[in-house]
């Protein structure tokens, strides 16, 4: 990428100044632009973000110190007691396990499945324009959309029970959001619904910009279509694979609450509750603002973690696979 | 392994996984199926015939669900934050995007790692403090908070994206736009802005969808309040104890209706927004 500092270049030699008096002045003028003044004009977006994203970030930590029973009473200051309380709950186990259930099982089938389909639809196969165009509609579904489809898709009287009622598998049909069994099973599956199409369209478009002729090399070598997909696409978009785990799993892991919060409340029990709908609920209906806080910690923490690990994990494939 | 062999077996595993995306396609068309053929369907029909085509067409089923919900307001109220907090998004990122674009050194390196770093922030955990920041500013339970929130939560996408697209402008234009004498304003107004115009209109398609999109700010901000809710907020008032689930599914087409006419209209720019969000991100 050219930068732009070499607007800061002199001039060409038919560009002398001894030639062309007028022109120095301009130059003059072109190169006061070249002044790092320029970068004034992020100030109103870097205090913007700093007063809506970065604040509230910062206040989280604050707050993670304190005990406040709601918006409406007076935080005292207690230190690190959260920490403690947080730490010895059973609920807050029952949510980091359901976290990690939820990005151990989501993450991994997502990302290779989505790949297989996105290099699928880059082979242009028969009606890959309405496949894609469905692959892609779950990203224009907002998350209440989505709660309300499976609201009724999954409740007792819905549409998976009807359909299992209708093929004679009466035995099978449940409750899936009401029963702990099921539970987070059915948030998974929906997340899965939600991401693979979708991911699948996102990869196919950056499948597209790899050049045909390596692809065409791989078949006349003799290479089958896994061995193609696999040793010859997959490492050559592997820096596009990573960004899309990362994407995936930090999505998974922090914004699972509002389908929760749509569809189980948590429940049965603590069967469905995440870190991050415990962040929510902690909030706003057992008004617990330091615990929450201490959870909202404890999430960013993870998810710098997992964003490190999958950095070392897809970088070390990449070494393998050469 | 001889290049015969290999074409073959290609074939099988080109049609297996020709089979498998279409099941997927199917599993994803299935629930939309069911849910717009419920939309048109009583309680007792949706349970015991849920896949087959309604015997009434119930169409009353929409008009209820538009008065029940408020949907009216709801879209409008969505509208009105979806535009102005867009107009805010695109007034911060573009020249945030045009002085990261033209001036490369050390701090403008370390104000796009900021913009970055903000993809790590769970939005969740910042929910808290954000509803304390609203009550403090007075603007609880407005939509005005949520057009000066949403914005900033769109900044880092927004400003890296643009910064990318405005790259693409060759030195040598700015270089010859520079000499004729324009300052910093015109050569935004009038080399980097339309040069930049296919990652703008990106952006807007975008963070449009996302602002219209929201569901949990939404609710805890701006709140359930049937003047000030949106159409997100407002659609699962439908679900109750005696819920019609008719009535829902109207409710939920009637939502869903505005993004996909948007999507009918300009497939091809969203997909490019989209996909290019998330290549960028």
């Amino acid at each position: 990428m050219p930068s732009t500092s070499t607007l800061a270049r002199p001039a060409g030699p038919g560009d002398t100044a001894v030639a062309h008096p007028p022109r120095a002045n301009r130059r003059r003028r072109a190169n006061s632009l070249q002044s790092a003044r320029v970068l004034w004009l992020t100030v109103p977006s870097l205090l913007w973000f700093a007063a809506f994203a970065i604040g509230p970030l910062a206040a989280m930590f604050v707050i993670a110190t304190m005990r406040w029973k709601g918006l409406l009473y007076e935080p005292t200051y207690v230190g690190a007691e959260n920490i403690g309380r947080v730490l010895t709950d059973p609920t807050f186990h029952a949510a980091v396990r359901n976290s990690l259930i939820q990005v151990a099982v989501a993450v991994p089938i997502m990302i290779p499945l989505a790949f297989m389909l996105g290099y699928h639809l880059n082979t242009k196969p028969r009606g890959y324009r309405l496949l894609s165009v469905l692959y892609f509609s779950p990203g224009l579904i907002s998350i209440s959309i989505t709660g309300m489809i499976f609201y009724g898709v999954l409740s007792p009287n819905g549409g998976v029970n009807g359909l299992l009622r209708g093929i004679g598998a009466e035995s099978w049909a449940t409750p899936w959001l009401a029963d702990p069994g099921t539970a987070l099973a059915a948030l998974i599956a929906i997340d899965l619904w939600r991401g693979i199409g979708w991911t699948a369209v996102l990869f196919a478009a950056r499948l597209a910009s790899l050049p045909a002729d390596v692809i065409e090399a791989a078949q006349i070598d003799g290479a089958g279509r896994m061995r193609t997909m696999w040793q010859i696409a997959f490492p050559m978009t592997l820096d596009y694979v990573r960004t899309l785990t990362m994407l995936q799993f930090l999505w998974t892991l922090f914004t699972s609450a509002a389908l929760i919060l749509l569809l189980t409340k948590g429940g049965p029990g603590t069967s469905s509750t995440t870190l991050s709908y415990l962040v929510y609920a902690k909030a706003f209906s057992q008004r617990d603002l330091g615990y929450s806080q201490v959870v909202g910690v404890a999430l960013l923490i993870l998810g710098i973690g997992g964003m490190i690990l999958i950095r070392a994990l897809l970088r070390s494939s990449k070494e393998n696979t050469r | 392994m001889t290049p015969p062999n290999a074409a073959r077996r290609g074939r099988a595993t080109g049609r297996l996984a020709g089979t498998l995306s279409w099941a997927y396609a199917l599993l994803l068309a299935a629930p939309l199926y069911y849910l717009v053929v419920s939309a048109l369907k009583t309680n007792i029909e949706i349970f015991t015939q849920p896949f087959s085509l309604p015997a009434d067409w119930l169409w009353e089923n929409f008009g209820t669900a538009w008065q029940t919900a408020d949907l009216g307001a709801a879209l409008l109220n969505s509208a009105l934050i979806s535009v102005v907090a867009i107009a805010v998004t695109l007034g911060l990122s573009v020249p945030a995007a045009y002085a990261l674009a033209y001036q490369d050194n050390r701090l403008s390196r370390l104000i796009t790692g900021v913009f970055s770093a903000g993809f790590l922030i769970p939005p969740f955990a910042a929910l808290i403090p954000t509803v304390i920041l609203a009550i403090e500013l007075g603007l609880f339970y407005t939509r005005e908070f949520q057009m000066l929130f949403l914005p900033a939560s769109a900044l880092p996408l927004s400003v890296l994206l643009l910064t990318q697209f405005m790259r693409t402008v060759p030195p040598a234009l700015v270089e010859s736009a520079a000499l004729d004498g324009a300052g910093h304003w015109r050569l935004l107004v009038s080399v980097y802005i339309p040069i930049a115009m296919p990652g703008i209109v990106s952006v807007t398609i975008l963070q449009l969808l996302t602002f219209w999109n929201e569901y949990l700010f939404s609710l805890t901000i701006t709140g359930t309040a049937a003047d000030v809710r949106t159409a997100q907020v407002a659609l699962p008032t439908l679900l109750s104890d005696a819920t019609d689930f008719g009535v829902l599914a109207a409710g939920t087409v009637l939502t869903l209706l505005p993004v996909y006419v948007a999507y009918t209209m300009s497939s091809r720019r969203m997909q490019e927004a989209l996909t290019a969000g998330a290549v960028k991100g």
